[in-house]
Order: structure tokens, then sequence, then C-alpha cells
């Protein structure tokens, strides 16, 4: 039997943001002449405890079995209200909110007009919340295990936070070692850090963590589930040699055939490494990989007399048999951090990064001032003759951000500083070099950060505001043509090396994490977060956090920050060893289902299947929801031409009632 | 076309084990007419014929077939389905693998290469339909007409079908066995029948379509012809809600006249069936390309050319054009 609907109407004033523009005591009075209607109240803040307590008190009184709370967007407050009507014992989705403050209030002046307009939504409502049915959420376990993607800083110090949480931890690295861009840093910025001495300690925990599980030089292949239950299959791919023998002495890249013949991708491409490598001396795990491009027994299937490195090898590590691998694991919730790429400068042709050796980037500033770098710490450029060090050094800023030209019109936050830091180095190294920075703006907003730059620049370096528009070579020197924009004076330096203060890129090879979570971009092209101030660890993907760079540039101490909070994230349906699953989600009519699949297409969360049923004896194939994925959002019922996909509570025969009360329809 | 070529590929066709019948065109009761042929048997594909009479577009008896509920225990018949297709048929059967209506591995596909097909009325206008016999076929430059065992000439561009001036495609487009050489494409017309409408004010439009839909019987002989209309379950059939009321008028006219012709946006194949059908000579292909060069122009998007594409209707891409949103 169908009970009649007994509606209570809750018209908030929300302080005066309401009652300002919407006359809520007539309000009130028209609501409590609509069908059904049995009580009707305005009150200054219904979210607020009497205000809940207020409608409680009625549910129980009138006996009231249907609630609209007049007042903000239900993306506000509409957890508030199912929570207090559960709390009377309705069920929570028998509740209606009409939205008279976003969608009326605060967007029209006349109170007459604003008044009338109040009323007809909640008439609507009216039409709309009687059709509602009670739904039923479900709770489902949690894996109490997560995965990183990404070992930088950013998956390192979430795997770390996670771990010592006590949860298992599966972080996955694309390259033979952890530590990421961090790692390649020389010092960093303000207190001159040595990057190394501070990242490598915690390389190591998160490899000897005995809840860290470390699949490096591997890649995710899939990803299946939802929230509290993914299933991950990962590929480690083949290094050649056996993991568990090899002792990391490297006497196998010593006497490797092709031995240092190759660009070593840590230093930049400026040191060289051998077919076999590490990719720097501190990598973690210390383990030898076989570079499958170069090794000439693995492209040529020949190698002199046999591979050198087979025959060096104490351990009997090598193992050309070697494939690749993969494995199979349940999490429960997954931080993704895959970090960024530093801009190419080849975009920019008037820098001549493609032409001249002596423009180099920042990143391979870091390598060249390092001591463990290609040159041992020392700057030296090449002259056409010799190495000598450099008397004139140029800094340019803003290499590729804040740049519509190259489609990257954000600020990469680090390039200010980083500039600043390397000139202080390289002020270390040659006291007597005449340093100049050119610069847009220097934005030193960080802790500490205005303090260094005052420190810099008292070291004798020069900042010129203007934007140089072209390198070129005279001679010997380069020479940096450039606007100084404080005194309009036309400039042309000469200097011998020239830094390009290159800005953060998402990374190229983001498209495959996009599409094995199905996450979003945002206009920068990096990952677009749940909520830019409230959920900015979160995705549209439950169960999935961002941790790093690949959000949008940040510093270390923002992205370590960021990365503590995506743990911490991750850590709640973790800990909790359930999540709740919304009731609010799309339904199959399989009955009029024609199987097309534009749903399964169409939906952004992946959260649709076709399924094969047996319809009097004939195989037939209907799309199925999957409630646990599903958000509700809608999308497939508008792809839908038969009508058969709806969201439960926003059904056709739900929402068309509302809309006619609106009086568009007849 | 070479018939006993056509006849002997459908007999060995029809014959296979795994090949439940075979859907190609044979004469018809009476004069120009031709009806489709189920041949279940290879002694059938003698009547088969392939003629410039031969518009009807096969595929939708892919997905009309009904599945009657089975005995318990009795095993449904898995068997392929063999159609015959020209080029815009072919369409659609590429369209309704891309939408699951039926399996790659549930048909084989017959591809007839085809040079135009004759338009039915223009060409009772000139030669009315007769009780005898008679017959079209093609020359090197035109259609022969074959009455009372009299051949008559006549100009290609005199009996062209429309959707044929508009073809770009006369070549089947997926086939697994095709019958003779593709055929020279020819340059298809300008759509000048989009265009006029197009070029219409608004007030123009709506006197142009109050017009056509008025006359509408609401038969959904369109709906029923389609290829691509095929869910069991048609909305326009539903009580609740009801989005097109069933009483005849100019008002539901329009709103079932534009919900068909939306739900086939990105997805009409242009074989003009729903045009063909209708008895009060709507002019639906136009309205159908319209959208269709709709979704040309502004998606970069042709439905029904490649089996593997995603459906245009349920693809979303962030730089989609939206300007006309208002």
């Amino acid at each position: 039997m169908i009970e009649k609907p007994k509606i209570g109407v809750y018209i908030c004033h929300c302080g005066i943001n309401i009652s300002s523009t919407v006359d809520v005591e007539t309000v009130e009075e028209y609501a409590l002449k609509l069908p059904n209607v049995e009580v009707a109240r305005t009150y200054s803040y219904m979210c607020s405890d009497p205000g809940q307590a207020l409608i409680k008190e009625d549910i129980k009184e009138h006996d009231l079995n249907r609630i609209i709370v007049a007042s903000c967007s239900p993306r506000m407050h509409e957890p508030t209200f199912r929570k207090a009507i559960q709390e009377a014992g309705l069920n929570p989705y028998f509740l209606e909110m009409a939205n008279i403050r976003e969608q009326c209030s605060w967007v029209h002046q006349d109170m007459e007009e604003a008044t009338a307009k109040a009323k007809k939504l909640i008439t609507a409502s009216v039409a709309k919340v009687r059709l509602l049915e009670a739904l039923e959420s479900t709770e489902v376990d949690a894996e109490p295990a997560a995965l990183v993607i990404g070992a930088g800083i950013a998956g390192i110090q979430a795997a770390l936070d996670i771990a010592d949480a006590g949860f298992k931890t599966y972080l996955v690295e694309k390259t033979p070692s952890v530590g990421g861009r961090m790692a390649q840093l020389d010092k960093t910025f303000p207190p001159l850090d040595c990057s190394a001495c501070i990242l490598t300690p915690k390389m190591v925990d998160c490899a000897s963590h005995p809840n860290i599980e470390l699949l490096s030089y591997s890649e995710v292949e899939e990803i299946n589930g939802y929230i509290g239950n993914f299933d991950v299959k990962v590929r480690k791919k083949a290094r050649y040699v056996d993991f568990d023998k090899c002792t990391g002495c490297g006497d196998c890249a010593t006497e490797c055939r092709v031995a240092d013949r190759f660009p070593s991708e840590f230093d930049e491409g400026m040191g060289k490494r051998s077919a076999i490598y590490l990719p720097f001396p501190q990598a973690v795990p210390a383990k030898y990989t076989i570079d499958p491009e170069h090794c000439l027994y693995l492209k040529r299937g020949k190698c002199g007399k046999g591979p050198k490195c087979q025959e060096v090898c104490g351990a009997g590590a090598i193992n050309f048999e070697q494939e690749d691998e993969f494995v199979e694991f349940k999490v429960g919730a997954i931080i993704v951090a895959p970090g960024f790429d530093p801009f190419d400068p080849s975009r920019k042709p008037e820098y001549g990064y493609d032409d001249y050796p002596n423009v180099i980037t920042g990143m391979e500033m870091e390598r060249l001032v390092s001591a463990s770098g290609p040159t041992g710490g020392k700057v030296l450029i090449n002259n056409g003759e010799e190495e000598i060090e450099p008397k004139e050094v140029a800094f340019i800023k803003c290499v590729g951000s804040r740049d519509e030209s190259v489609g990257n019109e954000y600020c990469s936050r680090v390039c200010c500083m980083y500039t600043a830091k390397q000139a202080h180095l390289i002020r270390e190294k040659l006291p007597d070099a005449k340093i100049r920075i050119y610069y847009m703006d220097v934005r030193a907003f960080g802790k500490g950060y205005e303090e260094f730059y005052d420190r810099v620049r008292r070291e004798n370096v020069r900042y010129i505001r203007g934007n140089p528009s072209e390198i070129f070579k005279r001679g010997n020197k380069l020479v940096v043509k450039v606007e100084d924009t404080l005194n309009s004076r036309p400039l042309e330096d000469e200097v011998d090396m020239v830094v390009l203060g290159v800005g953060l890129e998402p990374r190229a090879e983001m498209r495959q994490v996009m599409d094995l979570l199905r996450l979003s971009q945002s206009g920068d092209r990096f990952f677009l977060e749940a909520h830019p101030k409230l959920r900015p660890v979160d995705t549209a993907t439950d169960g999935v956090y961002l941790a790093g760079c690949c959000q949008g540039p940040k510093d270390i101490p923002d992205t370590v920050a960021q990365a503590k909070g995506a743990a911490s994230s991750a850590m709640i349906p973790l800990a909790r060893g359930k999540v709740t699953i919304d009731a609010q989600v799309a339904e199959v009519n399989e009955a009029t289902c024609r199987g097309c699949g534009f749903c399964v297409e169409i939906c952004p969360y992946s959260a649709i299947e076709m399924v094969t049923v047996n319809r009097f004896g004939h195989e037939i194939e209907v799309a199925r929801v999957n409630e646990a994925l599903c958000k509700g959002c809608g999308s497939c019922s508008a792809a839908c031409l038969s009508d058969s996909i709806q969201p439960k509570s926003f059904r056709d025969r739900q929402i068309l009632p509302q809309i006619a009360a609106l009086g568009v329809m007849k | 076309m070479d018939l006993d070529k056509l006849r002997e590929t459908a007999a060995e066709v029809a014959a296979r084990e795994d090949v439940k019948y075979l859907i190609g065109w044979k004469k018809g009761s009476y004069g120009y007419r031709v009806a489709p042929g189920f041949v279940e048997e290879a002694e059938g594909a003698a009547g088969l014929i392939f003629s410039p009479l031969c518009t009807a577009n096969l595929a939708t008896y892919l997905t009309l077939v009904e599945k009657l509920p089975l005995p318990r225990g009795q095993e449904p018949d898995k068997r392929k389905v063999a159609l015959m297709v020209k080029g815009c048929d072919s369409r659609a059967v590429a369209q309704l693998l891309v939408e699951k209506g039926i399996h790659r591995d549930e048909v084989v596909v017959i591809g007839c290469p085809c040079p135009g097909m004759v338009d039915p009325d223009l060409l009772g206008e000139k030669y009315p339909e007769t009780e005898e016999p008679a017959e079209v076929k093609w020359s090197d430059d035109g259609f022969i007409i074959v009455r009372d065992g009299e051949e008559t000439a006549v100009p290609r561009d005199e009996l062209l079908a429309e959707k044929c001036r508009l073809c770009r495609y006369p070549n089947p487009v997926i086939s697994d066995i095709m019958l003779g050489d593709p055929v020279d494409t020819w340059d298809p017309a300008e759509d000048e029948g989009v265009s006029e409408v197009e070029d219409k004010d608004v007030d123009g439009r709506w006197a142009y379509w109050q017009e056509q839909f008025s006359n509408c019987i609401r038969c959904y002989s369109c709906r029923n012809v389609c290829p691509l209309c095929y869910c069991q379950d048609c909305i326009l059939d539903r009580l609740n809600p009801t989005w097109v009321n069933r009483s005849v008028n100019f008002s539901e006219n329009t709103a079932f006249n534009i919900a068909r012709a939306f739900h086939l946006a990105g997805r009409c194949i242009e074989c003009g069936e729903c045009e063909r059908v209708c008895p009060a000579n709507i002019p639906l292909g136009k309205l159908n390309r319209k959208l269709a060069r709709e979704v040309r122009d502004k998606y970069g998007f042709e439905p029904g050319l490649d089996p593997e594409a995603e459906p245009f209707q349920a693809s979303f891409k962030p730089d989609d054009p939206e300007d006309f949103i208002l």
C-alpha cells in the first residue's frame, strides 16, 4: 500500500542570505496550502542544531514521511539533513532540497520576483518529494592495503606514512630506482640542505620497510574495482639481472663492451652510462638493470664472444632469459604520484637550446653543480677550444611558464627559487663571475623564500626585469637580447653561459594513469582534484588520491605536505575497514535495455558493464551498474535511447512532475 | 552485376552449415515490385536479383527478427544470417556492429557494389506501374526499362534516386564476400534540399516543417523500416512518462518526428528508407541529413564507416565544439 504523503517544508533564512531577498514568511504561508503539506516553518539557520531539532520533532509529532528543506545547494547540506531525518526514523532519501539560495536569493534582487520563484521551486519539490523511493546504502569491506604509483618524494613519503600506520603498501616505480626528480637535485632552497642527504634515508626506508612492497622498474597495467576493493595488475619489467643474486658491485657496468657510451638519464644526458647500469650510486634498490635498447646481446643477439657482464659477474646474476613478470594484488586505496616533466626548451627555439651547447636547462645545472654530477661539481663550459669556467652567467626565468605561446599559462612556482639557489651556488663556486637573472616577476612566497631572495641579491647577483627575446652567438659569446623594462633600455648582454629556468609540465605518460583510473585534467593539463579548496588531494574517483606535481607545480615542502595529506585520506577507508556505498545510483531496466553499450562508453566512472543474461532461452546482452562505482551523475541516462537506465531519485517519473510544477510543461 | 554469379554465391552461402538463412532481393508479385527474399536452402537462391529497383535496405531484418521464448532445454539457433548489402546498407551493418545490435560473428555480409537506384516515384510518374512483369537494368550511362519485351533507355539523371545522387559510399564499406568489382564512385551532388531549408529564417523553417509534420499520420513506418531503430521498447510507445501523446496533431507529430530524428543523429547512415516508405511524403531524409551534416561539420564524424568506432552519441572529448549551447 502506498502511504499518504505527509510533507514538512522547512524554509531557511540562512541568516539574511535568503531572507533579505525572499519573503520567507509569505513562502511559508504559501507552502502550507500545497497538497499534502502538513507543516511549514521558517528558521534562521535550519542547518544548526535547533533547526535540525525542529525537523526531528515535527517528524515525530506530525508523523511526517517526506521532508523538504528550502535552503542552500544540496551539495552543501544534503548530507546534514539526510542524517537528521534518519535520526528521526525516516529513510534518509525521503528528503528533497529546494535550492532557494544559490538558485534564487543570491542571483536576484527584486524581492517580489525572488519570493515568487522560491514558491515555484518549493512547489516543484512538493511534486517530486512524494514520488521519492526509500533507498538503502550498503557497506562493503575495504582491503587494508594501498597502492602508490610513482616513487619520487611524494610517492615515497605517502608510502612511508601509510606503511608506518600499519597498512601494507605497494610502491610502484617505473624506473629502476626510487628517488625521482628530487634525487637529481643538488641543494634545496632555502636552507640549502643537500637533497641527497635528506632523501636517501627515506629511499632506503621505503625499500626496507616491512609493510612496503617496492616494485621498481614496474608499471601498473590494469586497475579494476572501486574504493576499498581495487584489483591491481603490475608488470615487473625484465631487468635481465637476477634481483636476489645481484650484489650491486658494478663490475658488469665497468666491463660492458659498450661501457659509458649512452647518455645517463640521471645526469640529464651530460654524463654517460653503460648498457647495464645503476641509475646513480645511491640508487634504491642497488640492483643493476640491462637497458634492452642498447645492450648488444639483447639487440643483436651477439656481444663479442659472449656477454662480458655475464663473464665478470661473480654472483652469476645476469640472466638474458628473464621475462616480464606480472603481479596481482588487491588494495583499498590508491595514491597517484607520477610527478612532472621539465619543460622542453626546444619548443622555444629563440633561446637556441638545440643550437648552443652552453645554453642549458635548470635541471642540467642541478647536475652540473652537484658534487656527484658528471663534472664532480665543477661548473665548466666549452668555449670551442677548452673547458673553462664561465665568467658571465645568465639565468632566464619563466621558460615555458606563464607563456601562452607554448600553452602553459600557469606559474611553475619553483623556478624563481631554484634560479636564486643556483645563482647562489654559482656565486660560491665562481666568486668573480658576473651573474644576471632575467625575470618577469619574482615570486618568493614560501617560508624563508623572500629572505633567501634578498640574500642572493646581496651576493652581487643582478636581477634585470625583462623577458629575453632571443639568444644568439657572437664570436665565442652568447648574446642575450632583452629590454630592461624598468628603464626601457634595450640590452644585448654578452655571456658565456645561459641557464634556462624551465618550468614544470604534466608528465607525458600521464595519459596512461588517466585512462587506468579515469581521472580528469584541469585546464592546465595537470590532474584535477575533487575540489580546488576543500578536497585538494581527492579525485572524482573515490579511493584515488593525488600527491605531488601531478596535480600542479609544487616545491618539495608542498609536495611532502600533500603526500602526507593524500596518505591520511587514503588511510580513512583502510582504517575503517569498510566503505559505504551511496544508494543514489543508476539502475538498468533490463527488460527494455537494447544492449547498445552507449552508457558503458559514456560513463565517466567505468561503473557500467555489459553482462549476458538469459531471456527465455536466448542469450542477450544488457547493461549493469556497479553500484560501488556509480556516482549517480546521470550521463548514462542522457545517452540511453530507450530510457532504460536512470538514476534513482532522479527517474523521469520523479523529475518530470517536478519540471511540470515549475510551469514549463503542460 | 552478373546475376548468375550472384545466385551461385548465394546458393553456396545458403547451403553453408553455419548459415541460418540468407536475405536478398527477389522479384515482387507484379510490375516493378521487388520483395525481400529469405533463402534457407540453396535452391531458393535462383530467384534472387540485384537491380536498380532493389532500394530496400535489408539490414533492418537483422534486428527486426523476434526472439520468441524457447521451450525449456531447447538451444537457440545461433547460426549466422547472410545478408546482401549495397553501399548504404553496409553502413547500417557497420553501425549496428558499433552499437552491438548484432555481432560480427552473427552475420555474413555479401557486398553488392551499387551503381545507383531508381527513384520509384519518378519511375512511376513517367513509366506507370503495371500489372505485367517489368524490370529496370543498368546500362553504361543510365537505366534500361524493360516492359512488355520492349527496352527503353533512360538517362541516369532522369531517374536516379535522391539518396543516390548524394551518395558518397556506393561500394560496401564492410563485407565478407564481394560480388563483382567496385563501381566507380561519383561526385555526390550538393545537398540543396538541406541548404534550402537552412537558408530560411526561423519562421520560414518553422512554417516549412509545420506543413510537413501536419501531414504525418503517425503510422510509424519510418521508425519500423529504419535499420537503426531497434529498441524492443521504443520510448515513443511508453505511457509513463508519456513522451509523445498518441493523438495525431501538429504538436505531437512534431514531437515524434523531432525525437526520431534526434535519436538518429550521428547514427543515421542515409539509406533513405524512412522517406521512401512514408505514406505522407514527409521529406524525412532532409531532416536526417541536416543532423548528419551538423555532426560531420562540427565533430568530423560519419557513422557506419568503422565497425570499431566509438559510438558518436556516447563519445565526449574535452575540446568538442559547444558554441551552439546557449
